[in-house]
Parts: structure tokens; sequence; C-alpha cells
């Protein structure tokens, strides 16, 4: 009975949490206007490294953006180049806007208002979670609903210009490599010397 | 009375006392029956010095969890929470795959590779460590597994690659071989008539630990990543946490655990002699025995399904249903915390069934339980909602969990002189089973994880088909009776089979008889009609769990 509990309990709260999901399932990416937006990113040099190098990026309406009058914020975003999303099932792009993770990356966001026309420019340093990869950005157009309108990107709609990679940090720090190797020592040895310590024991029991 | 110093030798002959149907050190467990296989050694009024009742060998006659009363309860906590460390630590980067394959630049077939080999170690090493609890006991056994497969987890920190990745999760893995030396260490300690009970929870709690790392993890990582640390180093310190536990238990295990109710292994093997099978008629036994190699499969689909969901379950839920990490990390850990209840229960439901249809009763539960984790293990793959997601799951845990505890309700039955042995590879294939089902689902890009859960499901409830082929002369199975031939259909005859007739003039088969003997309950309720079985509750009355 006790896990009849657990179970309608459980059934309740995960039927709480999808209900308090947005209901925007169904925009499409390629419902979005294309290149309203003209992106450029350019690296500060190849091969950028995380936490250290920048990249200089500038955004502007493009003068063809029809649904420019509904932008109200630009969201600016590092995606992932088709070469990084091989055998890799969790950066795949689909169409449903929820659903697309090939974007995970935010850079930064911008209020915008019609002044803002001639756009922005900014350097961004690379945060130090940026996996190693191949990159481009993306910047969506969002409305007063915060549902993506429109879109500009950094290379052209099959992804293969302009791309730049990135070198992410390893994460090791030779104080843990350290760290590791005396606990190993003494994890090793305290045995040995336990072991050891009680041969030598029952030896001395059997010889009286 | 008589030495049998032309059999002893044989170290590791079998990882006899796995599930404690044989006797360790020959005893007979009633003191009355006296026979050329049975010993007695002298000890000072024992059983005054100790916490709970004893019987002539000194294993306990009673359980209680609560106790940490040496040498039986503290063995027992020791050999369970030894067990549950080892867990953690395989299945300790699961939960962390999000953040490892940024770090690492891991592809699918990288993380699924690196999922297999963390199961494939532990293949050999439970082979062999029966042999290494027989040579060092199981203190020792447990203490070295623990302490020198610490540094493999500490080793975490040198990764920086796939191949370093695979390594490191490879070398892990061997220390799931403390399943067997927590079930030999708690079957040395406790009498056989409750040994089920007490092994089934000490597996059912051992496996708790690939729940609880699915919890523990992202929480350790996520508070040092609050103190400072950048994520790509943080998963790295993690590690050290169950590290630690490694370290600290086998300290604890060397300390204040004690092989055997009378004293530790070598003070003891100064003193009296030890009987013991040879190795080679143990093997030649187990190799022969069909049913080895059904159970071998039916738990590399039970366990072997459970160990697999413990690699991949987080990381599901992470990316399909868009989950924080350490929400994905608590869904997954409800699936290993269900082995709390849900082993033992199916050990007890197939005692259940045993007591009014026998051994065709425990067939059948096992089908039934085992069947019913594949159907719902299918309907999880199918599942694109959260909720009905998390009730798939919930159900699907308790099926299989349920379902390797029904398997050792069996394995028991199936030889009494290469029990340990048989015990061991039936565990064997569950490590066998996950790794082949991470390598056949969810190692590549072929299909999406959802199908994978749905395809391994199929082919779960496919193997489990096998079960039908379990027969036992004297019993029968799932669709068939027991042979109409009269001496055939007796359980003696089963189990006396496994002596040749130089061995059976020595009386070394006599303990398998009292085995037979015992065993007249597996017939069912018939048993009872026969008037041939004996009143008392079989010591086989609750399956050993593993």
């Amino acid at each position: 009975m006790a896990i009849h509990k657990i179970l309608f309990a459980s059934l309740l709260i995960c039927l709480l949490i999808q209900s308090s999901h947005a209901a925007t399932k169904e925009r499409l990416f390629s419902d979005l206007e294309k290149s309203a937006l003209e992106v450029t990113a350019t690296p500060s040099r190849v091969g950028e490294g995380v936490g250290v190098d920048k990249l200089s990026i500038t955004w502007k309406v493009s003068s063809t953006a029809t649904k420019e009058p509904e932008f109200k914020a630009i969201k600016v975003k590092l995606c992932y180049a088709p070469a990084s999303q091989v055998d890799r099932p969790w950066r795949k792009t689909e169409n449903e806007l929820f659903k697309d993770k090939s974007c995970p990356h935010k850079i930064s966001s911008w209020s915008y208002d019609p002044a803002m026309k001639a756009g922005q420019s900014f350097d961004y340093t690379l945060e130090r979670d940026i996996p190693t990869g191949t990159y481009f950005v993306r910047a969506y157009a969002v409305d007063t609903k915060d549902h993506e309108v429109a879109f500009g990107q950094s290379t052209n709609e099959d992804k293969t210009t302009n791309l730049f990679s990135v070198q992410a940090i390893s994460g090791r720090h030779k104080s843990l490599d350290i760290a590791s190797v005396c606990f190993s020592v003494f994890s090793v040895v305290a045995l040995l010397v336990f072991f050891v310590n009680e041969k030598r024991k029952a030896k001395i029991e059997q010889s009286e | 009375m008589a030495h049998h110093n032309e059999d002893e030798g044989s170290i590791g002959t079998s990882m006899h006392g796995v599930t404690a149907r044989e006797q360790v050190f020959s005893f007979s467990v009633q003191g009355e029956d006296d026979g050329p296989s049975s010993h007695t050694v002298g000890f000072d009024d024992p059983t005054a010095k100790f916490a709970l009742p004893v019987d002539s060998e000194h294993r306990a006659t009673a359980f209680k969890p609560f106790s940490f009363a040496k040498p039986h309860m503290r063995a027992f906590h020791l050999g369970w929470i030894s067990f549950f460390t080892c867990f953690i630590s395989t299945f300790a980067a699961a939960p962390l795959v999000p953040i490892i394959r940024d770090n690492l630049d891991l592809t699918k077939s990288d993380i699924g590779n690196a999922g297999v080999a963390s199961v494939s170690g532990a293949i050999f090493s439970r082979l062999a460590m029966g042999a290494v609890c027989d040579l060092l006991g199981a203190r020792y056994g447990t203490a070295f597994l623990l302490m020198l497969s610490a540094p493999t987890v500490f080793s975490m920190s040198f990764v920086s690659d796939a191949g370093g990745y695979l390594s490191v999760r490879f070398m892990i893995g061997f220390c799931l071989a403390t399943f067997v030396s927590c079930q030999y260490w708690t079957s040395v300690m406790f009498n056989g008539k409750i040994i089920g009970l007490v092994n089934g929870c000490a597996g059912g709690w051992g496996d708790m630990g690939g729940g609880v790392t699915q919890l523990l993890m992202p929480m350790v990582f996520h508070v040092i990543k609050l103190a400072g640390a950048t994520p790509f180093t943080a998963w790295r310190i993690a590690f050290f946490i169950p590290g630690f536990l490694q370290v600290i238990m086998g300290i604890l295990v060397l300390t204040l655990g004690q092989d055997l109710p009378d004293g530790n292994l070598s003070t003891l093997q100064k003193r009296g002699e030890v009987s013991k099978d040879k190795f080679t008629k143990v093997f030649w036994y187990a190799v022969l025995n069909y049913r080895t190699y059904v159970l071998f499969l039916l738990y590399g689909f039970s366990m072997g399904i459970e160990m697999t969901i413990n690699n991949v379950i987080s990381e599901y839920f992470f990316d399909r249903f868009q989950l924080e990490l350490h929400t994905a990390g608590m869904i997954a850990a409800s699936f290993g915390m269900a082995n709390f209840f849900a082993r033992p229960l199916g050990g007890y439901a197939s005692d259940i069934s045993a007591r009014f249809f026998g051994m065709r009763g425990r067939l059948w539960t096992l089908w039934i339980l085992q069947t019913s984790g594949g159907i719902f293990c299918v309907w999880l793959g199918r599942a694109t909602s959260l909720p009905i997601a998390i009730l798939s799951m919930m159900l699907f845990s308790v099926g299989v969990q349920a379902a390797c505890g029904a398997i050792f309700g069996i394995v028991p039955f199936v030889s009494r002189r290469s029990l340990g042995l048989i015990s061991g590879l039936t565990g064997a294939g569950g490590n066998f089973g996950s790794g082949l089902t991470q390598l056949i689902f969810f190692s590549s890009s072929k299909f999406h994880a959802a199908d994978g859960l749905s395809l391994m499901g199929i082919m779960g409830m496919i193997f489990t088909l096998l079960v039908a082929f379990i027969h036992f002369p004297q019993w029968g199975s799932m669709f068939f009776g027991p042979t109409s031939d009269e001496k055939k259909s007796k359980e003696e005859h089963y189990y006396a089979a496994e002596w040749t007739e130089e061995e059976k003039r020595q009386g070394l088969h006599e303990g398998s008889l009292k085995f037979a003997e015992n065993s007249r309950s597996e017939r069912g309720r018939k048993a009872a009609s026969d008037g041939s079985s004996p009143s008392t509750p079989p010591e086989n009355g609750n399956p050993a769990h593993v």
C-alpha cells in the first residue's frame, strides 16, 4: 500500500511539473524569418581558448527584415557547427524550437528598440564551461511573449562558412593530481601495513 | 573422525557459501547428524560470548538488522555497506555524463563503450573472488578490493580523453566483486535457515548504491561548484567522495571485522583442518549442468538490465525531458532505490509460490516478474511525457529487481556441490548481460535511446522465455511434470548424481543427501500429502538473493 501511495504522489508531482511548462511546443525554426539580422563573429585568434580569448560579435537589423516592429529583445547564442554534432544526439538540431539543442550557450541579450537598428558590437570572453568544438554565432529576435520571430547567424544556411573552433579547458589541476596520488598511496600502504602486521601477529601467536 | 586430507588443497574450490546452502568447513547444522563429513572442534563454552543465538558452528540463528554486535551483525553491516560503496563508485560517472561528455569531447559511442567497460571487469573479478576469499578470508577479500580499487576512483582526476575515461571506468568496475565477498561473509556468519533473508537484504541494500549514486554525485558536484570550482574541475573533485568512502570502509572492515565467528582466518587456519572439495570436480559439475547457462542468461536480463539502466537512465531523462542535472539524478536514483524492498519481495514471492506449487511456482513467478519488467521497459521507451516515463520506470524497476530475487530462489536448487560456482557464474551473467545490452542498444547513434530501451525490453522478454527450459526431473518445469521414472524422480538421485561412486563410498555426498531431503518442499503442497517431507520449515525457506 505504501508503494501505491508513493507512486500516486510522484505521479501528481510530475503532472504538476509538466503543466507548468509553457505551451510553446509547436513553434518551428523554419517559421522564423531568416537573415533578419546580420551577424558577424570574429575570433581574436585561431583555436580560441576559453576563459582567455574573446569573440568580437556584431549584430544589426538587416534592411530586408519585415518583422522588425515585433522585435522586443535580441538574444545572441553560441551554436554548434555540424562537425561538433556528429554522434552526439544531445546537440541535435531540431525544427521544433523547444526541442532544438544546437544553441545551448547564451552569450548575451539586449532589449531592443527601433533606435537600435544599426545594431551593436561587443566582445565576448568565452565561458569556462564551453566544450571543445566548432561553432558559429546566432542571434534570435524575440517578441513581447518571448517567442522567437526572426534570426540571423554568422554562417551561411548550410553552416559551412565562417566557423571558428574553440579549445576547452581540461579541468585538470596539478593540485588535484597530487591529492589523487597521495590518497591512492595512502590506501595501498594502509592495506599492506594491516596485512603485514596481522601476519606477523599470527606468526608470533603460533610460535608461542 | 575422518579428516579428508586427500581433498584439501584446492583453493577456491567454489565460492562455497555464496548462497550458504552448502556447509562451510563441512559441519552440519544439526549437531546430532554425525557422519564422516562432520567435524567437531573443541571450544571452551563458546556460545556464551555471542550477542546473538548461535548454532553448533557459531553461525547466528537470528537476524537483528539494528544491531552491530560482534561478530555476526557487524560482519553483515560491513559486508553490505562495502558492496553498497562499490556500487556507488562503479556508477558514479553515470549522472555526471552530461558534464563529462562536454569536458572530454565524448561521442555517444565513447560513452556507450565506457558503460560497457564499467561492468565488464567484474565478470572476471566475481569469478576470482571466491578463490580470494578462500585464501585470505572475507575480511581481506573485501578490504583488498576496496582499498586497491580506491586509487582507480581517484585517478578520474587525470582523465583527459575518451580512452582514459574508458580505462578508468573499466578499472573501477572490478570492485563489483564485493558482491561475492559480502555474500561469502554473511554465509559463514549466518545459519542456513535465515541466510536467504540475510543475503537478500545484503544484496538488495548493496544494489541500492546504484540508485544512491545518482543522487549523491550531482549533489556533491553542485556543492563543489558553489564553492567556486568550474564545472570541468568540479566533477573530478566529486569523484574523491566515492574514493574516500572506499578507503574508510576498507579500514573499518579491517579493524572492526572478523572473518569467522570464532576469530580471524589466519589464526584459525593454524588450528583445525578444513575439508575442501576439489575445484576441478566442482567446475566440471557446474559446466555440465545446462541450467547454469540458462541462469547465466536469465540473470543477464534482470540484473544486467538493471545495471545498464543505472548507467544510462540519468542521461536519458536529462536529454529527453530537458531536466536539470539533479532532477534527472533524483529520478534515476528512485530506480536503484527500489531495490530496498523490490529484491527481497521477489525472493519472498518465490518462496510463497513454492509453498503452494513447488518449483513450478518458483519458475512461473520468475517468468511473470521478469516479463513484466520487460513490458514496462518497452513502455518506458515509448513514453513521451515525464509522468508516464516515471511511472513506467518505477514499475519496470520493481519487475526486474524482484526477478533478480526470484532467480536466486531457484539457484540454490540447481546444484548442491557446485553451488558456489554456479552462484558466481550467475552473478557474472548479470555483468555480461549489462555489457551486451549497453553495447547493442546504447553505444551507437543507430537508434535513439528511447528506442534502445524498448528494444532492450523486447530482447529481455524473449530471453526470459528460456525459463521454460529449466526442468528438474524430480519437480518438473513450467509446463511439464516430474519424470515418471521411479528412481530419477527422487531428489536424492539428482543431487547424488554429482558425486562419483568412489566419492559416495567415502561418504562425501552426505551433505547433498541431507539437502535433498530438505528440498522435498519444492514439490509444493503435494509434498505434505506424500508424507515423506520433513515437517521442519525447510532451510531453503527463504531464497538467497544476491
